[in-house]
C-alpha cells in the first residue's frame, strides 16, 4: 500500500489531471474533491456518470477528462460500470486488450442519484461485487435542478422546496451505513478541505479491488446559500463540528477520525444561508440544541 | 392438418406429451408445431397443450378449436366446464380419455355423436397429479390413432423428450407408451386429417361496436370484497382430507390456521369444518394435525362414494 | 446443418448463440424468461464463452448492455412488456450512444389491466428510439433474424441497436421446425465483432454519450441517428441478400405475399401474419385475389417498398394488434403516411384493431375483413377503424363485471 506516500501535504500531487475549463459554479465543493480524487487515480479512469451537476462536465465538444467518459442516466450508472468493466474483463480475457489499456471504471454521481433513485443500481453492483470506485460529490440537495430537497438534505435546510420556516422537516439518510451493510470491499467519506485525508483514502482505494464507495460532502455556495470563498472554511467547519464524521467502512468495522476538540454546531450552520432562519429574526434555540444533540449522540456512540 | 389437443391436470406431463408427439411427428418429416397453453398453471389444475402437424408449412397459429383428437389425460375433467375440454368437439371429431366408464356411458353422459375411445387407466394411483407415465400413455395411443408414426419413431420421441430424466424412468415410460400404442391397434388410423374452415362455409363473426362505458364501469376495478370465492379451486384436488371428528380434538387453531387457502373454517361447536369447493388439496392439515385426525382419501374415490350415498 | 424443433425463445437463444456473443446483461420476465435461462445453461456448462450477468432492472440491464457495447464487445439482451417499459429509457438513451447490440423483445401487452399475454403496444412504445425493429413471424426467422440484425447493428454506416422482436406465447412457447446453420458458416456471414468504432482504453481517451447545449447541436446527432436509420434500409436489402444466398431463406424488408395481382391486400405484422396467408391461400381458392404484405422491418419503415407493393391495388386492410390510445392502429397510421397522395395508392385503406392482449384473430375473421374492404371498395367509402371483437365477448365481459359488482344501472338508464 502507497499510503506512506501521503503523510504530509507536501506530498499531495502539485500537477493537476482535471482539465480546466468546465462548467461547474464558482467555488464547487464537489468540483474540488473531484479533482483532487482524479489526481489520486490517474488518467487510466473511465467514469462513468448519472444525471446531475456534473453531467456537465462534459459538454459537447468540450470535456476536463484526460480519460474516458460515459454518460448514463440518473438511475444506472452503476449499471453502466457493469456493462463496461465486464467488456473490459472479456475483452482482456480473449486478450484483445493489453493490461496496460485497462481501466479503473468509476461511478460519478450527485447526492440525488446516490441517495435514491440510483440506490437500487448501486445495491445491485455491490452485491455483484463489482470491480469499481463509486464517488458520491453530496451537495444535499438536487443541485442542478436548482437545490430542491433530497434524501441527502439535513434536517432544518431551506431548499427549493422546503422554503417554510422551519425548512427540511426530514433527516439526511445514512448512506453511509446502507453501503456498508453491503458488505463492499470499501467505504469512506472524505470532503474537498481535507485533502490530506482524502488521498490516503482514495490510495488506499485504488489499490483494493471489488466495490469501493466513496462520499464526499460537496459544499455548494449558491445551493447552501454563501459566498463561494468560504467552501473550504466551511468544510473544515463540517468535520470540525463533527456533522461531517470522517470515516471508514473496511472488514467489516467503521474507522472514525475523531475530533480532537469538537466546535459547536451552530458555527458550521451560521456561515450558510440555508440554515439563516435558525439564527434570525431570533434564535431557535430548540432547534439548535437538538441539531447538536443530534451530533452529540452521534459521537457519544462512536467513543463507546 | 392433424390438429390434436392434450387435457390433463398440472403434474400430469401434458407439455411434455404435446412435445413427444411433435417430435414423432417430426421424425416422421411432418412439420410441426407444439405448445402448451400456460395459465394457471398449477399442480392439479387443468392445463393443455396441442399439436399441430401437416406435411405443408403450417400457417394456423394458437390454440386449437377444431381438433381432430382430444386426448383427456384424467376424465375427472371431463365435466368441468373451466377446463375446456370438449371445445369445439364435433362429430368427426376423436375423443380419448383414460378412465374406466366405457365409451357408451361418456357419449350418453356428454350426449355426442363422436368417435369415443378409451384407453383403460393400467393402475389405479391414490393421487391423480401423480399419474404415472399418463402422458407417455397418451401419447402412444393417439400416436397409433393417428396411424402415421411408427412404433420406432415414438420410442425415439419419448427418448428425446425426456432423455434427463435417467434410464428406468426413461424405460417406464417408453413401456407405457409402446403399450398403449398397441393397445390401439384395431383404431390406427382413426383419426383423419381435416381441411381449414374455408371462405365458402365459414359462419360470420358477430363483431359489434363496444359502447362507450365511463370510467366507474370500464376502469379494471372490482368493487367488492372477496370476489375470488366464485372460483371453485376445489376443482384442482386429486386428494381430499376428510376430518374424522371422532379423533378431532377441536384444537381448530392448527388445521384452520395453517391451511393456506382459508378453506377451513370453524363452526359454532368448535370443530373445523372443510370448504371442499376451495380445498386444493395440498394435505397440508393432514400433515399437521396432531391426533391425526384428518384423512387422505382419493378425490376419484371420494366422488365415488357421494354419488352412491346421494 | 442441423433441424429441430425449438420454441421461439429457443430459436432467440440459438441466435445469440451463433452469433458468438460475448455478453449478456439479463434480467427475467414472462414470456421472456426461457431465452435467459438457455443461455444460462450453456454458459453454466462451458458450451458459450459468452458472460452473463443478471442485473436488478431491465433499465440497469439496456444500460449494462449498452455500456458493454460502447466498450467493443458483442451484447446479447432480452426483455419483454413491462421490462421493455421500465427500460424504456436506456432504450432511447444507448440508441443515441450509436452503440450496435442486438435485443429481443417478446412481445407482450403492458399493463394496465397487466396481462401475460400477447400484444405490440410494447414493441410500438420503442418505436422511436432510434432502435431499429425486425419482426419474426415464425421461429426460423428468430434465429435468422438475430443474426441479420448483428450485421445491421454494427455495419459502420449504421450502427445502431437492433430489436428483434418476436410474438409471446404465439413464437415464444410454441416449437416449430427450425434449420440451425452450423457454426463455420455463421463465422462467414457475420465475421467477428469489430471494435474499431467503439471503445474505452487507456491509450484512447474518449467521452462518450456527452450533453450538448443549445438545439442545433441537439438536432444535428438526432438527424444523423435518422439518417443512420434510413441508410439501414438498403443495408438491410443488402444483407438479406447475402444471407439469403447463403442459407436459402429469404427475408426482405417487406414479405409480399401473392400480392403481384392481388386486388387487395392484409398489411400486418408478427406471428399472426401467417394465419393472413392461410386466409389468402382459402381466399384464392375461391376466387378472391387477395395477398399478404407483411413489413419484417418497422425501423426503419420501408417506405418505397411498401408503395410499390400495394401500387396499383384496389384495398389495403391493416390490421394491429396494438392501440394507440385517442388515434387507433398504429400500423395503419404508418401505412396512411407511406401512401397518401401517391398517384397509385389504393383509394380504400380500412383498419382492423385485434389480436390484444393475446385474443385470437379467427379465420372468419381474416375473411371477414377483406368482405368489408370490399364492401368499401364498392362504396367508395372507407369504413370507421373496426375493433374485432365479438356480441359474445361483450357478453362474457358483462359477467364478469357482474363479478365485480359493477354497476351498471346508470348506464342503462342515462341510454
Amino acid at each position: 500500500m502507497n499510503e506512506v506516500v501521503m503523510q504530509h501535504m507536501t506530498d499531495l500531487p502539485s500537477t493537476h489531471l482535471l482539465g480546466t475549463g468546465t462548467p461547474m459554479c464558482s467555488g464547487c465543493g464537489g468540483l474540488e474533491a473531484l479533482h483532487e480524487i482524479y489526481d489520486v487515480l490517474g488518467k487510466n479512469t473511465v467514469f462513468v456518470n448519472a444525471a446531475g451537476c456534473m453531467t456537465l462536465l462534459s459538454v459537447y465538444p468540450f470535456t476536463p477528462f484526460r480519460g474516458s467518459w460515459l454518460y448514463t442516466a440518473m438511475a444506472s450508472a452503476p449499471a453502466g460500470a457493469q456493462g463496461v468493466r465486464d467488456a473490459l474483463d472479456i475483452l482482456l480475457e480473449q486478450k484483445c486488450i493489453k493490461k496496460e489499456e485497462d481501466l479503473e471504471v468509476v461511478v460519478l454521481t450527485g447526492d440525488g442519484s446516490a441517495y435514491g433513485m440510483g440506490l437500487s443500481a448501486t445495491s445491485g453492483a455491490i452485491e455483484r461485487g463489482l470491480d469499481f470506485i463509486y464517488i458520491c460529490y453530496d451537495n444535499e440537495g438536487y443541485g442542478n435542478t436548482g437545490q430542491q430537497f433530497s434524501a441527502a438534505t439535513p434536517h432544518a435546510a431551506k431548499t427549493a422546496t422546503s422554503r417554510g420556516s422551519s425548512g427540511f422537516a426530514g433527516y439526511k439518510k445514512d448512506l453511509f451505513s446502507i453501503w456498508a451493510a453491503h458488505k463492499p470491499s470499501y467505504v469512506a467519506t472524505v470532503i474537498g478541505s481535507e485533502p490530506l485525508d482524502l488521498a490516503r483514502k482514495i490510495e488506499k482505494a485504488k489499490q483494493m479491488k471489488g466495490p469501493r464507495l466513496i462520499i464526499a460532502l460537496a459544499p455548494c455556495p449558491p445551493g447552501w446559500d454563501f459566498n463561494p470563498r468560504d467552501t473550504v472554511d466551511i468544510g473544515k467547519l463540517a468535520v470540525k463540528t463533527g456533522v461531517w464524521p470522517l470515516k471508514e467502512y473496511i472488514d467489516g468495522k467503521v474507522i472514525h477520525n475523531i475530533p480532537h476538540h469538537r466546535v459547536p454546531v451552530e458555527d458550521y450552520l451560521q456561515k450558510q444561508g440555508r440554515f439563516v432562519h435558525l439564527f434570525t429574526p431570533k434564535r431557535n434555540e430548540e432547534m439548535l440544541n437538538e441539531m447538536q444533540a443530534r451530533v452529540d449522540a452521534y459521537w457519544d456512540a462512536v467513543s463507546e | 392438418m392433424y390438429r390434436i389437443r392434450f387435457h390433463g391436470r398440472g403434474g400430469q406431463g401434458m407439455k411434455t406429451a404435446s412435445r413427444i408427439l411433435g417430435t414423432a411427428f417430426f421424425l416422421e418429416c411432418f412439420e410441426v408445431q407444439d405448445a402448451p397453453r400456460y395459465g394457471a398453471e398449477r399442480r392439479g389444475a387443468p392445463i393443455f397443450s396441442y399439436v399441430r402437424a401437416s406435411r405443408s408449412p403450417i400457417n394456423e397459429r394458437g390454440v386449437i378449436t377444431n381438433p381432430d383428437l382430444i386426448v383427456v389425460a384424467d376424465d375427472s375433467l371431463i365435466p368441468i366446464p373451466a377446463a375446456g375440454v370438449l371445445q369445439g368437439i364435433t362429430d368427426n371429431t376423436t375423443l380419448l380419455i383414460n378412465g374406466h366408464d366405457d365409451a357408451n356411458t361418456w357419449k350418453h353422459r356428454l350426449n355426442i355423436n363422436c368417435k369415443v375411445l378409451i384407453l383403460p387407466v393400467t393402475e389405479e394411483v391414490e393421487d391423480r397429479a401423480e399419474l404415472p407415465f399418463v402422458g407417455s400413455a397418451c401419447v402412444g395411443a393417439a400416436a397409433r390413432l393417428i396411424g402415421v408414426i411408427t412404433e420406432e419413431n415414438l420410442v425415439e420421441a419419448v427418448n428425446d423428450e425426456i432423455s434427463s430424466l435417467g434410464a428406468d424412468l426413461i424405460k417406464q415410460n417408453i413401456d407405457q407408451a409402446t403399450q398403449a400404442f398397441e393397445l390401439m391397434a384395431k383404431h390406427e388410423g382413426l383419426v383423419k386429417e381435416s381441411t381449414s374452415k374455408t371462405p365458402l362455409d365459414y359462419e360470420q363473426p358477430e363483431w359489434i361496436n363496444i359502447p362507450f362505458e365511463n370510467a366507474s364501469i370500464s376502469a379494471p376495478t372490482i368493487h367488492a370484497a372477496a370476489t375470488s370465492v366464485e372460483v371453485r379451486t376445489g376443482l384442482w384436488r386429486t386428494l381430499r382430507p376428510v376430518i374424522n371428528y371422532d379423533r378431532c380434538k377441536n384444537c381448530w387453531w392448527v388445521c384452520s390456521t395453517i391451511c393456506p387457502d382459508s378453506a377451513i373454517s370453524v363452526n359454532e361447536k368448535s370443530e373445523p369444518v372443510i370448504d371442499y369447493d376451495h380445498c386444493k388439496g395440498c394435505m397440508i392439515c393432514v400433515a399437521r394435525c396432531a391426533p391425526h385426525a384428518i384423512e387422505t382419501i382419493p378425490e376419484q374415490l371420494a366422488q365415488e362414494k357421494e354419488k352412491q350415498t346421494a | 446443418m442441423t433441424r429441430k424443433l425449438l420454441t421461439g425463445n429457443g430459436a432467440a437463444a440459438w441466435g445469440a448463440r451463433l452469433a458468438n456473443v460475448d455478453y449478456v446483461p439479463a434480467f427475467p420476465i414472462t414470456p421472456q424468461t426461457e431465452i435467459i435461462e438457455t443461455i444460462a445453461a450453456w454458459s453454466d456448462a462451458g458450451e458459450i464463452p459468452a458472460r452473463m450477468v443478471t442485473l436488478e432492472s431491465e433499465h440497469s440491464m439496456i444500460t449494462a448492455a449498452g455500456a458493454a457495447a460502447a466498450t467493443g464487445v458483442r451484447v446479447f439482451t432480452a426483455t419483454s412488456s413491462q421490462g421493455l417499459l421500465y427500460g424504456m429509457e436506456m432504450v432511447y438513451t444507448v440508441a443515441g450512444w450509436r452503440v450496435p447490440l442486438v435485443m429481443v423483445n417478446v412481445s407482450r401487452g403492458v399493463a394496465a389491466p397487466l396481462t401475460l399475454e400477447s400484444d405490440h403496444n410494447d414493441i410500438m412504445a420503442a418505436r422511436d428510439s432510434g432502435f431499429l425493429q425486425i419482426h419474426c413471424s415464425t421461429c426460423q426467422e428468430v434465429l435468422d433474424s438475430v443474426l441479420i440484425a448483428y450485421r445491421l447493428a454494427e455495419d459502420k454506416n449504421v450502427r445502431l441497436p437492433v430489436i428483434v422482436n418476436l410474438d409471446g406465447f404465439y413464437l415464444s412457447y410454441t416449437r416449430e421446425p427450425v434449420e440451425i446453420p452450423e457454426p463455420e458458416a455463421i463465422r462467414k456471414f457475420l465475421p467477428a465483432f469489430d471494435t474499431k468504432n467503439s471503445k474505452f482504453r487507456a491509450s484512447t481517451p474518449t467521452s462518450q454519450a456527452v450533453a450538448v447545449l443549445g438545439g442545433s447541436p441537439y438536432s444535428y446527432f438526432r438527424y444523423e441517428t435518422h439518417l443512420a436509420a434510413m441508410q439501414a434500409i438498403d443495408v438491410y436489402g443488402d444483407i438479406a441478400k447475402t444471407f439469403s444466398q447463403q442459407f436459402g431463406r429469404n427475408y426482405p424488408a417487406i414479405e409480399a405475399y401473392r400480392c403481384e395481382d392481388a386486388e387487395i391486400v392484409y398489411v400486418m405484422i408478427g406471428s399472426f401474419s401467417t394465419k393472413a396467408r392461410e386466409a389468402v391461400d382459402q381466399l384464392r381458392q375461391t376466387g378472391t385475389a387477395v395477398g399478404l404484405v407483411r413489413p419484417r422491418l418497422l425501423r426503419p419503415f420501408p417506405t418505397k417498398e411498401l408503395q410499390k407493393v400495394t401500387a396499383g391495388k384496389q384495398g389495403i386492410a391493416v390490421i394491429d394488434q396494438n392501440i394507440s390510445m385517442g388515434k387507433g392502429g398504429v400500423l395503419h397510421t404508418e401505412v396512411a403516411s407511406a401512401l397518401y397522395g401517391k398517384s397509385n395508392a389504393p383509394k380504400i385503406l380500412t383498419s382492423f384493431i385485434g389480436g390484444l392482449g393475446g385474443r385470437d384473430i379467427s379465420a372468419e375473421e381474416f375473411y371477414e375483413m377483406v368482405k368489408v374492404t370490399k364492401q368499401a371498395i364498392n362504396d367508395g367509402v372507407t369504413p370507421e377503424p373496426r375493433l374485432l371483437y365479438t356480441r359474445d365477448e361483450y357478453r362474457e365481459m358483462q359477467k364478469l363485471q357482474a363479478i365485480a359488482h359493477v354497476e351498471r344501472e346508470e348506464l342503462e338508464t342515462t341510454q
